[in-house]
Formats: structure tokens, C-alpha cells, sequence
């Protein structure tokens, strides 16, 4: 066994790990708090990528469809810039996707809730279908990707870009994690992902609460977004498979647990790599099977996962 | 007085003799491009009515069937193709293999439920396209593969030449929707039905009363599996062409909030979603046709785009009327 080439697509692999991994953050926050699995995350994630590649490249009507070039402000962003402006837009249409589509069902059916965020799926799809096109374009990266830009460690290179996407997605982590427990916003989440009853009957505003929890969910979501749209190109649908792996990776950490999802996400990304280099049959884009199978097996096996809560059924 | 229910009956009776006109009518009237068209919106009732089986009346949330859609027409092609068997036995067991598939993702159904089944169909119709793509043989790869057999009208259909086909082929898909609508009707109406709404409300408490979850959960993916490949095989009987391509994950979740927005647990429900669906795109594709609307022409032009259409449509039903279409006139009764 070459373990020079083993070790390269290790260092390959992390890049799409640190995707995963905050992709399937914003989900397990939403799912911690409402029991919620937000189908529609990963459209509203690229919807931001789009935002951020309109303000990368200025007013131009053929990228923004006519008559949003007017709503684009004059001077192109640098790329930070581009990525927090999307971040916070990502986070304000959380927000008010939760006041607007979420709140008002109260505590419908899971029928209902998959209605809901299947709909926002469909049509964000669509409406970025008409505005930009299906071709996949072009998105610059954050970091120097050129021939050289790499370390070398054991013979095998470590891109920049890998080192600085787990860079960006660990100092958010502990952003979060002082966001949890030091404020007095982050410690009503706490206590409404645990028990909204209880947490309501100790005076937490329950709804604006949850509120936040989507604005958190959804800033992960644009940033996964955002910093994987140079390597799997920019078009509408591009999320859609991001979306499986993330899910599996949320699934195989347990789904209410924020650390399963950053471990899950660490696995299912090294698998989707060595798998299909191990076993031909799979090859680079039968490698969505692999995480489905994952998927499966876990909820039929342990549906709580590595780290989740374990439900116990009263019959 | 008139009840509620009188209405409603009333109402169906009119829709009812409404389309059967239109069924009727509609071979004098068009070319076979648009007769192929009607068909296939015809065809396509079957795969929404699959969905209304597993989710509408057992309680499975599938967001997935545009696989088994697929397989039902991969397989369809695959029998009357390489095997050469005759149509009428190719359309049979294609859509029984699709309804074997069914059985078998119906299986992990047993413990996966609500939610989490919607993941793993959602799943099931992301990873079947790459997968289809690996048996080239069957599927034709990436650029599909055309079905040498033809389904063409026998001798003593009246005229000939390609319109009589096309009534042929028209005519054959009605009269097998229309059959797949009565034997639908039938068993959800049949003790098999009830079982399997028992088993909808309360798994826990039809068991009581002696559902055997297992049979009935498996009977009731395969069956609405194998509504689903019957789509399939009919549309390889109206295009003989197969191709991962028409099988996008977008189609299986167009299936599904078709069948959310005609109404869930009504049969009337599929077909009030599949006319939704054609109505609102016709009425978008001519609106957005003309020139100088400004604003509102992009809005129009949205409205050629099911997929936009059904994801707005699904969020304001799931508002206004939790019932779907069908439910609209219902206000009475609680919703599900």
C-alpha cells in the first residue's frame, strides 16, 4: 500500500470534512430546537453564494436578472467582504424564515414541516434557476489555490486552502461556543433545545429564541456555501448533493448533537474520498451512495448516533 | 338541506363528466406532438397517486418516487428491449419490479419513520441518477438509450399511418389510468385500506387490533411503488427512449408536492394535481410569451417553472388548506 498517496487523499479529503461538518452544524442546531430537519438548507446556503458572487461582481444586469442590478450596491467586494455580507444576509433569511414560515404552524405534524422546507427547496431552486442561469460559474476562492500553494508534510501536500477552511470553521466553532454559554441569548437557546415548555415557564421568549437559532443555523450554512463554491462550482442545484453527505454526517454524530456533527462530517468526508479510491465500482460520483447506505444503517441500527440522545419510546 | 358531503359528491360528478369530455374530445382535436403531451400529464397522474398511497394513506413520507418512476421505465425498456418480450408483459413486470424496489426500501420503513424516512428518500432520489449512470446496459449511461420496439396500433385499429398510433397509444393510457384509479379506489376502501390508515394514525393502536405492521408497511411501498413504475413503463410506451437524465431529484419532489397540493388521502386529490400542474404552466409559458410586461413578465415566466410554482404552492396550502385541493371545499372537518 502507497501510504504517501494514502496520506495525500487524507489531506484531500479534510477539505470537504470542514464542509460537511458545518453544514451539518446548521442542521443539528435547527434540529436541536424545533425537532426539525430543514430539507431546504442547503438551497438557502447557495442562494447566499449567490449573494456573495453578485456583490464579488458589481452591478451587472446579466449576473443579477434585470432588475435586482439596481438593489447591488456600486463597487465590487473584496471576497471576505462578499462572504460576510452573505453570511449575514444567510442569517437574516433565517431569521425570518422561521418568524414568517416556522412560527405561525405552531407545532404542526412532520408532515406539515417537510411541506414547508420541501416548498422552500422547490422554489428557491427555481428562482435561482431563472435569475442566474444553470451553468455553473465560476466563484473565486478565499485562499491562494495556484500549483504551489501548499506544505508538504511526509511527502504528501496540505493546500492552503484545506488548512484555512478548518481555520475559519474552528475559530467560528469557538465564536459559538462563547455565544452559548457566556451570553444571556446563548443560555435561552440552551434552555429552549432542552425543553421549550420549561424554558417558556421560566420566562425565555421562546419564539425569538428559536429565531436566532435559524440565523446561527443559517450563517453556517452560507459559510459552507460560500467557502465550497470554488471547488464544486457555483450553479443552483450545487448544494443538493453537499446536502446527503452533510445529512449523513449529522446522522452519523446524532442529530441533536452539535460535536457528533463536527466528528460525522470529519468521517463521512474521508470516506467519500477513500471509499471510491478503494473500491472501483463506486467511482468519485457514486461516492453520494456510500453516505446514504451510512444513513440507512445508522438509523435502522442506533438512531441516536455517535454522541446523539438516545429517545426512549413509550408504547 | 344539502350536506357537506352531498356537495362535495355533487361537485366530483360534475369534475368527473367535465373530464371524461375532455378525455374524449381531446385525440379529434390535436396534432400527435400535443396528443403525445396529454398523455404522458395522463401518465403522470399514476406516479402522484403512488405517492398519495405511501404518504396520503399509510403515512410514509416518500420524497423519493421519481426513483421507482425510473426503475418502472428502465425496466419496461429492459424487458421489451433485450429480453424482446411483448408490451403488455414488459409494462406488467416493469412496473412489478418497480414494486419489488419499493418493497425493499420498504423494509428499512419499518423503523425509520416521519421524518427520517423523508431523509432517506430525499437521499434514495439524489444518489439515482449517478447510479443509473453505472449500468450503462440497461439505463444507457449518460446519454440514455432509444427502444428499438415500437408500441404501435394492431391491425384492426381504424386508420393508420402516425395519428392512428398516437390515438392508439392515448387510448391504451387512458384506459390503464382509469383501471390503476378503480383499483385504487378499491383497496383503499378494502379491509387492506383500512388497515393501512389504522396504521397512519396510530402503529401502535392498529397493532392492537391486529394490523400486522410489517405485511401491511411493505404491501403499502410496493404497491404505491409499483403505481409509480406503471408511470414509468407508460412513458416508455408513449417515448421509447430511456435516460437518467429525465430523472433528476427535482422530478421525485414535483411528484410529491403534487401530490401535497392536489390533496393527501383522496384518489380525487392526485388528479386535481396533476390538472393543477398543467394549468398553472400553461397559463405561465402564455403569459410569459408575450413581450413588454416588464417585472410581472419574470413573474409569469416563474410560472413555467413547476418546480417554483409547487414550492410556493405547497408552503400556501400547507397554510390555508392542510388538505390540498381536494380538501378546499372541507372546512369542516379537522385536518389530519
Amino acid at each position: 500500500m502507497d501510504y504517501v498517496l494514502l496520506l495525500q487523499r487524507i489531506f484531500d479529503a479534510l477539505f470537504n470534512s470542514a464542509i460537511y461538518s458545518s453544514l451539518a452544524l446548521a442542521l443539528v442546531i435547527i434540529f436541536r430546537a424545533t425537532g426539525l430537519l430543514n430539507f431546504a438548507q442547503g438551497e438557502m446556503a447557495t442562494f447566499t453564494a449567490y449573494i456573495a458572487f453578485v456583490l464579488l461582481s458589481g452591478p451587472q444586469p446579466r449576473l443579477t436578472g434585470g432588475g435586482l442590478a439596481g438593489l447591488v450596491p456600486g463597487v465590487p467586494f473584496s471576497i471576505p467582504l462578499a462572504i460576510i455580507g452573505a453570511v449575514v444576509c444567510g442569517m437574516a433569511a433565517g431569521a425570518a424564515t422561521e418568524r414568517a414560515l416556522i412560527r405561525p404552524l405552531g407545532g404542526a405534524s412532520d408532515l406539515a414541516l417537510v411541506n414547508i422546507t420541501i416548498g422552500l427547496l422547490l422554489a428557491t431552486n427555481s428562482l435561482m434557476a431563472q435569475w442566474w442561469g444553470t451553468g455553473p460559474r465560476f466563484f473565486p476562492s478565499i485562499f491562494p489555490t495556484g500549483a504551489g500553494q501548499h506544505f508538504v508534510i511526509l511527502g504528501a501536500r496540505l493546500r492552503y486552502s484545506t488548512v484555512g477552511v478548518w481555520a475559519i470553521l474552528l475559530s467560528v466553532l469557538v465564536l459559538l461556543v462563547l455565544l452559548l454559554r457566556h451570553t444571556r441569548a446563548g443560555l435561552a437557546f440552551r434552555a429552549v433545545s432542552i425543553s421549550p415548555s420549561n424554558a417558556e415557564l421560566v420566562g425565555v421568549r421562546v419564539g425569538p429564541t428559536l429565531m436566532y437559532g435559524w440565523a446561527l443555523a443559517s450563517g453556517f450554512g452560507a459559510l459552507a456555501a460560500c467557502l465550497s463554491a470554488n471547488s464544486v462550482l457555483l450553479e443552483p442545484s450545487m448544494m443538493l448533493r453537499v446536502l446527503v453527505y452533510a445529512f449523513a454526517a449529522a446522522t452519523l454524530g446524532g442529530l441533536d448533537s452539535p460535536k457528533g456533527a463536527l466528528v460525522g462530517g470529519l468521517i463521512i468526508g474521508l470516506s467519500q474520498t477513500l471509499i471510491p479510491a478503494y473500491v472501483p465500482f463506486i467511482g468519485f460520483e457514486l461516492s453520494v451512495l456510500p453516505a446514504l447506505l451510512a444513513m440507512v444503517v445508522i438509523l435502522l441500527i442506533r438512531p441516536a448516533g455517535l454522541y446523539g440522545t438516545k429517545r426512549i419510546e413509550r408504547v | 338541506m344539502i350536506t357537506s358531503e352531498q356537495r362535495v359528491s355533487r361537485l366530483s360528478a360534475v369534475g368527473i363528466a367535465l373530464l371524461g369530455v375532455a378525455l374524449f374530445v381531446i385525440p379529434f382535436l390535436t396534432s400527435t406532438t400535443s396528443l403525445r403531451q396529454a398523455s404522458q400529464i395522463i401518465v403522470s397522474v399514476l406516479a402522484v397517486l403512488g405517492v398519495n398511497i405511501a404518504t396520503g394513506y399509510g403515512g410514509m413520507i416518500s420524497l423519493g418516487h421519481g426513483v421507482f418512476v425510473g426503475v418502472g421505465a428502465f425496466a419496461t425498456g429492459y424487458y421489451v428491449s433485450d429480453l424482446s418480450l411483448p408490451w403488455l408483459v414488459a409494462i406488467v413486470l416493469g412496473a412489478a419490479t418497480a414494486g419489488v424496489s419499493g418493497a425493499l426500501v420498504g423494509l428499512p420503513a419499518l423503523r425509520i419513520k416521519g421524518i427520517h424516512l423523508a431523509l432517506v428518500t430525499l437521499g434514495l432520489a439524489i444518489v439515482f441518477r449517478p447510479l443509473s449512470k453505472r449500468f450503462p446496459s440497461i439505463t444507457g449511461g449518460v446519454s440514455g438509450r432509444s427502444i428499438e420496439a415500437r408500441f404501435d396500433a394492431p391491425g384492426w385499429w381504424p386508420g393508420d399511418g402516425r395519428m392512428a398510433s398516437s390515438v392508439y397509444r392515448y387510448v391504451f393510457c387512458v384506459l390503464v389510468v382509469l383501471v390503476a384509479l378503480w383499483a385504487t379506489w378499491n383497496v383503499v376502501n378494502s379491509r387492506f385500506g383500512r388497515s393501512m390508515r389504522a396504521l397512519r394514525d396510530n402503529d401502535t393502536a392498529a397493532a392492537v387490533y391486529g394490523v400486522d405492521l410489517v405485511a401491511a408497511r411493505v404491501t403499502t411501498f410496493a404497491l404505491s411503488a409499483g403505481l409509480a413504475g406503471l408511470c414509468g413503463a407508460l412513458q416508455v410506451v408513449l417515448v421509447p427512449f430511456v435516460s437518467q437524465d429525465k430523472f433528476p431529484a427535482q422530478e421525485s419532489l414535483i411528484i410529491y408536492a403534487s401530490a401535497v397540493v392536489g390533496g393527501l388521502g383522496t384518489i380525487w386529490g392526485s388528479v386535481l394535481g396533476v390538472i393543477a400542474r398543467t394549468v398553472v404552466g400553461k397559463v405561465g409559458s402564455l403569459a410569459a410569451g408575450f413581450d413588454g410586461l416588464g417585472p410581472i413578465g419574470e413573474f409569469f415566466s416563474l410560472l413555467d417553472e413547476p418546480a417554483f410554482v409547487f414550492g410556493f404552492g405547497l408552503i400556501l396550502l400547507t397554510f390555508l388548506f392542510p388538505r390540498g385541493l381536494a380538501g378546499i371545499r372541507r372546512k369542516d372537518q379537522p385536518s389530519q
